[in-house]
């Protein structure tokens, strides 16, 4: 009985749990990801919409969106059709080479929508990262500080809530003129106090934890106990929040430049693609139905992949 | 702390988030753009050069010793008052109700930018509040049925209506409504195809199920749909219902998917109390249990959500009116912002933060009334 008393230690399972129980309880996470067929789905739209938006340049020609053929908005190669200019009608999706269909200028849908797509992911994931970090820095300072600081932190924040959607960013816009920077500001400038208050009240029920006291017992910094265990212990929610939003942003800047804020007629954007649409809505309504069907998946997978990671990440709802 | 204490605090903070918002629309659009588009609103064409500087010294944007209009429109040194003055001539000017003129072109030129405000804002009003009860009858039931059936057919059919709500542009799914009730569901009446619903108006003849000529009524409250039912005009109030539909569900189902989720969650939060073990142990029937013990307690945050809801409806609707030609005044900021009528911007911004802020009041208000437990 001794003896296997003092096998114990030795028993190299043991020692790679203790030692790895960040990345075992990383490998669970993923595990669990693969189980939820939503989760699954979810990751699959987000990353496949990143890796798209990513290479649209390698596998569509980038110059195809503004080579425009202004009388020709027909399926121009397509050998089915009479030529005959009364037969002359937009490209209907399901025509060989144009599996969407054609617009308005003779420009393949589906190329279109593949170009239209890395500004709206780029742009909002500039957005999001960005709110992220003014709402983290400002929410744990606010939190962790209290008294003046959070007071005043929470004020500013009291101000930009009492702005709704896009009323401020139509203001922006209107004065300083359209450009990507402003209508990213636009929207940022609406979107960081949520991150803001989040975090804050996050530290605030992390914060009174006896960990935390313990830590202070044993002598570590404000700083330390700040950055190094409260915060990584605390922001969770504030990542869930953060992917959900990404899929938020998207609908948001897309609605100002379908509304007509985009820079120039040829950015390549998909909220602009939907309002290049509207005016043949009634002889070619795909193209409305498949640019704004993009936008959908791209939100819905990062609204699936956040909604999935907060069941996964909460302790409660996971098993 | 007494409610009423809590109350005049709030009410006195409101004050300053509100000359906080108006400092900085004021900021953004006084102190970047030529001082000529501010004076815009107030000038007409008929004036003359001096009159025009007259009216710039009057509203505290020119110095009196500015020599001429000319300098004044090439912003020459010492012309233009510093931006804080002008802040508090224009705060005098606004509260005692000198909006100027509309520079709107084809919404109203010449109109008074309040006059145009007020004019449109009942059509606003209207459709912000028929979408927020639309999200109400549609939410609670669906919110309490995937509480009670958790993770059955239900819930997962909840579960993906809100998904699919936040992730749907509002401009997307106005089209794809128009082009499913207008252009593919027609009606043949005399020869005539009519699409089902009318598209783009408030009062709507050119569809299949309006009533072709549905008479006047009279303006009282400037809400369509409230003066054909005050003027007794059955069938202008059908018309006005019909036009109503699309905007309204449109608008409604981006805040649908959120309020259903937080009706389920609290329902389920509140199923779960010891209170309701109680309840069923002493015999009563499920419904009871689940409307008069467990509904009641999980409204709470349902309310709070759906005086946001309402609050974030009545300024987000922007995209739905412009879409729907609505005539409210979420189309009229976007033209203003097109042309640049700073005054119209400035009223609707603060017209909508005043909303939002006496919403955020009235729900917190509403919720010590409601919950006993709430002391402030």
């Amino acid at each position: 009985m001794t003896q296997r008393v003092e096998e114990v230690p030795f028993e190299p399972r043991s020692v790679y749990r203790r030692r790895s129980g960040r990345i075992s309880e990383i490998k669970y996470s993923l595990y669990l990801a693969r189980k939820n067929p939503l989760v699954l789905s979810g990751s699959v739209l987000a990353i496949g919409s990143i890796l798209i938006a990513a290479l649209s340049g390698i596998i569509v020609d980038p110059r195809s969106w503004a080579f425009q053929y202004p009388p020709r908005y027909y399926c121009w190669n397509n050998p089915w059709i009479n030529w005959h200019l009364q037969n002359i009608k937009p490209c209907p999706p399901g025509t060989p080479f144009y599996p969407l269909g054609a617009d308005a200028f003779g420009r393949n849908l589906l190329n279109m929508i593949i170009l239209g797509l890395p500004i709206d992911l780029q742009i909002s994931f500039s957005i999001v990262i960005s709110a992220f970090a003014i709402g983290v820095a400002l929410g744990a300072v606010a939190a962790y500080a209290g008294g003046l600081i959070d007071e005043a932190v929470l004020r500013i924040t009291d101000v930009f809530f009492a702005f709704p959607g896009l009323v401020l960013a139509l203001v922006l816009v209107a004065v300083f003129g359209r450009n990507l920077t402003i209508l990213t500001l636009a929207v940022l400038v609406v979107w960081w106090p949520l991150y803001v208050r989040l975090t804050r009240s996050q530290i605030l029920a992390e914060k009174e934890k006896p960990y935390a006291e313990a830590l202070k017992a044993m002598g570590a910094g404000r700083l330390r106990i700040l950055f190094l265990h409260i915060i990584p212990n605390s922001i969770y929610p504030v990542i869930v929040q953060a992917t959900l939003d990404i899929g938020g942003v998207i609908l948001t800047f897309s609605s100002l430049m379908f509304l007509g804020f985009a820079p120039s007629p040829l950015t390549p954007e998909l909220g602009k693609l939907v309002s290049d649409g509207i005016s043949f809505v009634s002889q070619a309504p795909w193209l409305v139905i498949f640019p704004g069907l993009a936008i959908v998946l791209v939100a819905l997978g990062f609204n699936l992949l956040g909604d999935g990671i907060r069941d996964i990440l909460d302790p409660r709802l996971r098993r | 702390m007494k409610l009423y204490e809590y109350v005049i605090r709030r009410l006195v903070l409101m004050v300053f988030v509100l000359l906080a918002v108006s400092v900085i629309v004021f900021v953004i659009t006084r102190g970047v753009p030529s001082p000529t588009y501010a004076l815009a609103p107030y000038i007409t064409p008929r004036m003359t050069d001096p009159q025009k500087l007259q009216t710039a010294v009057g509203l505290g944007i020119a110095e009196p010793s500015c020599p001429s209009w000319v300098d004044f429109t090439q912003s020459a040194p010492g012309c233009i008052t510093p931006l804080y003055v002008q802040y508090f001539s224009w705060l005098k000017q606004v509260l005692s109700g000198n909006w100027g003129n509309s520079v709107i072109p084809s919404i109203g030129v010449g109109q008074s930018t309040w006059g145009l405000f007020v004019a449109r804002f009942p059509y606003t009003a209207e459709l912000a509040v028929a979408a927020a009860l639309i999200t109400v009858l549609f939410a609670l039931p669906m919110g309490i049925v995937s509480a009670t059936h958790n993770n059955k057919v239900p819930d997962h059919f909840s579960r993906i209506v809100a998904l699919v709500g936040y992730s749907m542009p509002v401009f997307w799914l106005a089209f794809i409504l128009q082009i499913i009730f207008v252009i593919y569901l027609t009606l043949t009446i005399h020869g005539n195809t009519f699409g089902l619903l009318p598209s783009s108006q408030t009062v709507g003849t050119d569809c299949a199920l309006c009533i072709p000529n549905p008479g006047n009524i009279n303006t009282y409250t400037g809400a369509p749909i409230l003066d054909a039912i005050l003027s007794l005009n059955p069938a202008y109030f059908w018309d006005a219902l019909l036009a109503l539909i699309l905007p309204a569900i449109t608008l409604a189902f981006s805040t649908l998917g959120a309020l259903t989720r937080i009706v389920r969650s609290s329902m389920m939060e509140a199923l779960r109390q010891d209170y309701i073990l109680l309840a069923r142990s002493k015999g009563l029937r499920e419904r009871t249990v689940i409307y008069r013990h467990a509904l009641k307690n999980a409204l709470l945050p349902a309310i709070t959500i759906t005086g946001l809801i309402l609050a974030t409806l009545l300024g987000g609707a922007v995209v739905v009116e412009e879409v729907f030609s609505w005539p409210g005044v979420g189309q009229a900021a976007l033209d203003a912002s097109l042309f640049l009528d700073i005054n119209f911007l400035e009223l609707y911004t603060l017209v909508t933060a005043l909303i939002i802020v006496v919403a955020n009041l009235g729900v917190d208000v509403l919720y010590a009334f409601i919950d006993p437990r709430i002391r402030y």
